[in-house]
């Protein structure tokens, strides 16, 4: 990261923590990781380069954190002789509990000890390794961030649960994805190190649940640009709630900063309606849940628009359909079914969030000196005018390829293509690759996808330990939680793929989640992804594959190897994509 | 009874009367607390392995119960003395005291040497010390605990008789027991930890990181092996510790200048924390005189042994270099050392305050017992933690604000509390 700001320039944790004006402290005395460092910069830089006094209504900073680092992970692990389970092939649960079992550096445990004593709203304990710190090696969402209420009456249980959530996450370090993530790259498990961040949760409390008004994710480049919009315009997307929703590539609201009140291209009102967000996450205030300190969900709850509407949170939020007019009308004072477009915000301005956005990512992009990628978080408050209280979470340099390729029309179409795409996420050419794993289309069945998930990652691992890059084909959502709309891997079981095929089949006919699941690993990692419905105007030359010589085959997938290397075109303007053989 | 020409019980009676003229407390008060409120003396037959009864000489001071249960640790020992332990009592009650817990002051001893004793004539005599108290200590009035040359196992023994006499399970009796059966985790670190918890808090106040010190330690039993370890991972490098030898009847200092290492000299340390010389040789150590350790060129001072070690005859030896001075020990400083020191301006950490983290997490246990509940280490060292490092700010505190001596300051907080606990319950 580029900025003056170093490990040396933060101040040590106080004991007086959300009383004292720092807003990032430092236990220890090794590395922050990569996460921390990436909002220590934030944080400089929101306070010195943001023009504050434009936006009055909007108080624009990071949530009050912590940070401890690395030292204090390698004392944890050398005093409790961890290292040895950690780097074996033992379960998750097996060292996730090893690590609960284990003690705290006692230097830790009294700062600790006195932040929790003082205070009882929601924290995030979210991981910060060193390898987090690579620009082309995002390493998003492959360790664990555990939220925790931390509103039991005594100081007891609550610093319990954090101590709790601190082991967890550097458990997660050493958890089966990650480590073959890691295998995936040129690193090696055994030179990371965690820190951790220990940060307040936005939002605010709602009954029994705690969440903010809204999260959002803005990227300065946007790959599916729609309508007038343009790639350099970038992208923003909205979710009411925890921003999991949109990490876990679910439903959100999304729009280019250039055209803020232009709605998706969808055929009608209701259309609208249904591609809206209905369900969102919240940290769960009430009853507590089954004890499970080793799930990274266990205080997490699933709300829904009734319930956000109980809360009165979606007064600035949504539209009201009405169904006489068949249209979506924003505002919440009438009555109708809700559907999340936060048009209060970006038709009707009763906030001038576009603006901020677009100001802060222009200002990352300055700061970064490439396009960025910003998370945040908001919470609204109305007393006496609206005004909100805007969280910064997380800035990531997004890596974005400017090489000029041009495919001519002919090529999508002619008796060398393999397949081809209006959809597609990259941008380059690579022609090296000779190795294709694909589902079977002719026994693909979703009631199978986990097993194909299982069989994918057996032959990644093999594709990854001799480092060769390969096409991988599918049928679904990749990375989807639902085996039932797609495949449900997570990244480092096809981190070896350099091109990624998402296709669908009379069976699996589902909206193509266009690699918004493994989105920054994409980017980062420039692995193309084609988006291919079986309906569309391309196919998959299926039978040519079928054709090829086999090294593999089993139940569900096969893997073949090619007499020559595909070539593989994607013009990432157009969002045009072909593979000739 | 052992005479010597240094007597603690005099040392601490002054030490009060001294304090208790700044707080201007009354006769009354005055006379109540710098005597014991009660002593018990008794004889302890025990037979031994050869089939003779040998008979020890036992003792149990209980100084002040006004805020709660007395407490205090019970030690074998061949020099002890009744005024030690009267000293030793009374220090208790304002340790417990400063840290603000709600325990009084008490303590206990055998005159007896248990590196001359097997292990079946130790079971017995600490059997002995429990007949002979049994109606006057227990969980609700007098807790015991280790203290020089006792251990768990002693503890155990002693517990076991106890609940024999008394007919049931009374796991709050007594302190110090094993993890496991009663004991609590993170006591066996507790007072060396607690002792570093105020040397890194006071170094926070001379704005001098503990990567930039080094300490020379005297004594290498519990709490020198735990500060040392402690201080040790927080950046420090402690360059000798000093301790008794056994066979040889006289103490050495260990000196290696690149820094000991704490678990090497372990390997090659008895249970009594005694470092076997020649391996110590062979490992590279310097091996000096018992003293040579406060001439030490160093930063920090920890004498963690016995009492009476800082005083006039060698106080001038302590080098110009050393700043700061934690007392791990219970009075290891002479009222005539303590001045000199307070002339050269060397910040100390007194004994009560500084060691305060065993008799702390001793409470702990007691908590834990008394709930049958026991909670993991990080919560005991965590309380630990925050309990030590309230109790040092607030007498730094007023040290500062009264522009006083820390053990002056340590002691005003300390008395002020208990003789506002003796008026409210009107005993005065």
């Amino acid at each position: 990261m580029p900025g003056g700001l170093n490990h040396t320039s933060l101040p040590e944790f106080k004991r007086e923590f959300f009383d004292s004006t720092e807003r990032i402290t430092v236990m220890g005395s090794g590395s922050l990781g990569g996460k921390a460092h990436g909002l220590a910069f934030i944080h400089d830089f929101t306070r010195n380069r943001f023009e504050h006094s434009r936006f009055p209504r909007f108080s624009v900073s990071i949530p009050v954190m912590t940070v401890i680092a690395t030292d204090y992970f390698d004392q944890f692990m050398q005093m409790n002789d961890l290292r040895e389970l950690a780097l074996s092939d033992a379960s998750d649960a097996y060292i996730a509990n090893a690590f609960q079992r284990a003690s705290l550096p006692p230097e830790l445990t009294g700062d600790l000890r006195a932040l929790i004593a003082t205070i009882n709203t929601p924290l995030a304990i979210r991981s910060s390794s060193l390898l987090e710190d690579a620009m082309f090696e995002p390493f998003a969402g492959i360790y664990a961030t555990k939220m925790i209420p931390n509103n039991q009456p005594d100081a007891d249980s609550r610093f319990r649960k954090l101590t709790e959530a601190v082991k967890f996450v550097w458990a997660s370090t050493f958890f089966k994805a990650a480590k073959e993530y890691i295998a995936a790259t040129e690193h090696r498990t055994e030179d990371e190190k965690m820190a951790v961040i220990i940060q307040e949760v936005v939002g605010q409390r709602h009954g029994d649940r705690f969440y903010p008004h809204l999260s959002g994710v803005a990227r300065s480049f946007n790959y599916y640009p729609t309508g007038n919009a343009k790639a350099e315009d970038g992208v923003v997307h909205l979710a009411l709630g925890l921003g999991k929703t949109i990490v876990d590539g679910g439903l959100d609201w999304f729009f280019s900063p250039a055209f803020p009140r232009a709605k998706p291209p969808v055929a009608s009102s209701q259309a609208l309606l249904k591609m809206t967000q209905t369900r969102f996450w919240a940290v769960n205030m009430g009853k507590p849940p089954e004890y499970d300190p080793t799930n990274e969900e266990e205080y997490l709850v699933e709300g829904t628009l009734t319930d956000a509407d109980y809360d009165d949170t979606l007064t600035h939020l949504v539209s009201t359909y009405d169904a006489a007019s068949d249209r979506l009308n924003p505002g919440a004072d009438y009555p109708g079914p809700k559907a999340l477009t936060f048009a209060p915000i970006l038709d009707y301005e009763v906030l001038p969030l576009n603006e901020v956005l677009k100001s802060l990512i222009k200002l990352g992009v300055e700061a970064l000196g490439t396009d960025v990628e910003i998370e945040f978080a908001v919470t609204l408050t109305e007393t006496p005018r609206l005004a909100a209280q805007f969280g910064f979470l997380q800035v990531r340099p997004m890596v974005v390829s400017h090489v000029q390729v041009d495919i001519p029309d002919e090529e999508l179409t002619g008796p060398d293509t393999l397949t081809a795409t209006h959809s597609v996420l990259g941008n380059g050419i690579v022609d090296t690759i000779r190795d294709v794993i694909y589902v079977d289309p002719i026994v693909f069945d979703k009631k199978d996808t986990r097993a194909i998930a299982t069989e994918i990652e057996r032959l990644n691992l093999n594709m990854v330990q001799s480092r060769t890059p390969y096409v991988l084909i599918g049928f679904g959502r990749w990375g989807s939680s639902d085996p039932w709309l797609g495949i449900p891997v997570n990244w480092s079981q096809i981190a070896g793929a350099k091109v990624i095929l998402e296709c669908t089949l009379p069976e699996m006919y589902v909206d193509l989640s266009q690699g918004s699941h493994f989105f920054h690993n994409l980017i980062s990692f420039q692995v193309s992804y084609f988006s291919i419905p079986h309906a569309g105007e391309f196919r998959v030359d299926w039978d040519w594959l079928a054709a090829q010589e086999c090294v593999e085959s089993m139940q569900f997938v096969r893997h073949v190897r090619l007499a020559r290397p595909l070539t593989v075109k994607v013009d990432g303007r157009q969002g045009k994509g072909v593979i000739l053989k | 009874m052992n005479h010597k020409s240094y007597n603690p019980f005099e040392t601490a009676q002054a030490q009060f009367d001294n304090v208790a003229e700044q707080l201007n407390l009354d006769t009354a008060t005055r006379d109540l607390l710098r005597n014991p409120l009660r002593e018990y003396h008794f004889s302890i037959p025990v037979r031994m392995e050869d089939g003779t009864v040998k008979v020890f000489r036992g003792f149990r001071v209980q100084h002040n119960d006004a805020r709660g249960p007395c407490k205090g640790g019970i030690r074998f020992h061949p020099q002890e003395t009744i005024d030690t332990v009267r000293a030793l009592s009374m220090w208790m009650t304002w340790k417990c005291s400063v840290v603000d817990i709600p325990l009084g002051g008490g303590k206990g001893g055998v005159i007896c040497d248990p590196h001359n004793l097997s292990d079946h004539e130790q079971e017995r005599l600490c059997r002995g010390w429990v007949r002979q108290l049994a109606k006057n200590v227990g969980p609700l009035s007098d807790v015991p605990a280790p203290d020089v040359m006792t251990n768990p196992q002693h503890m155990l023994w002693m517990l076991d008789e106890f609940e024999a006499i008394h007919g049931n399970r009374y796991p709050g009796f007594i302190t110090g027991k094993p993890v496991g059966m009663g004991g609590s985790l993170g006591r066996t670190e507790a007072t060396g930890y607690g002792l570093i918890y105020t040397v890194r808090e006071a170094l926070k106040e001379m704005n001098i990181k503990p990567q930039d010190t080094i300490a020379s330690v005297q004594g290498f039993g519990n709490v020198a092996q735990y500060a040392i370890q402690l201080y040790t991972r927080m950046g420090g490098k402690v360059i000798c510790v000093s301790c008794w030898d056994q066979h040889d009847q006289t103490s050495y200092t260990f000196r290696k200048m690149s820094g000991v290492n704490l678990d090497e000299l372990l390997k090659i340390t008895d249970r009594f924390g005694g470092i076997n010389k020649e391996k110590a040789k062979e490992l590279g150590y310097e091996i000096l005189p018992g003293t040579a350790w406060i001439e030490q060129d160093v930063d920090i001072l920890l004498p963690c042994a016995l009492e009476n070690q800082v005083n006039a005859g060698n106080v001038g030896k302590i080098s110009p270099r050393v700043k700061l001075m934690a007392e791990g020990a219970n009075g290891p400083t002479t009222i005539e050392a303590d001045k000199v020191l307070f002339e050269r301006g060397v910040f100390v950490i007194p004994d009560f305050l500084a060691n305060a983290g065993g008799v702390t997490c001793s409470y702990f246990e007691q908590v834990q017992c008394n709930m049958n509940y026991f909670w993991e280490k990080d919560e005991v060292l965590g309380k630990l933690d925050l309990k030590m490092t309230s109790a040092f700010l607030a007498v730094s505190e007023l040290a500062r604000r009264k522009k006083i001596y820390m053990r002056d300051a340590a002691y005003m907080i300390a008395i002020d509390r208990v003789a506002k606990a003796a008026k409210s319950r009107g005993w005065v």
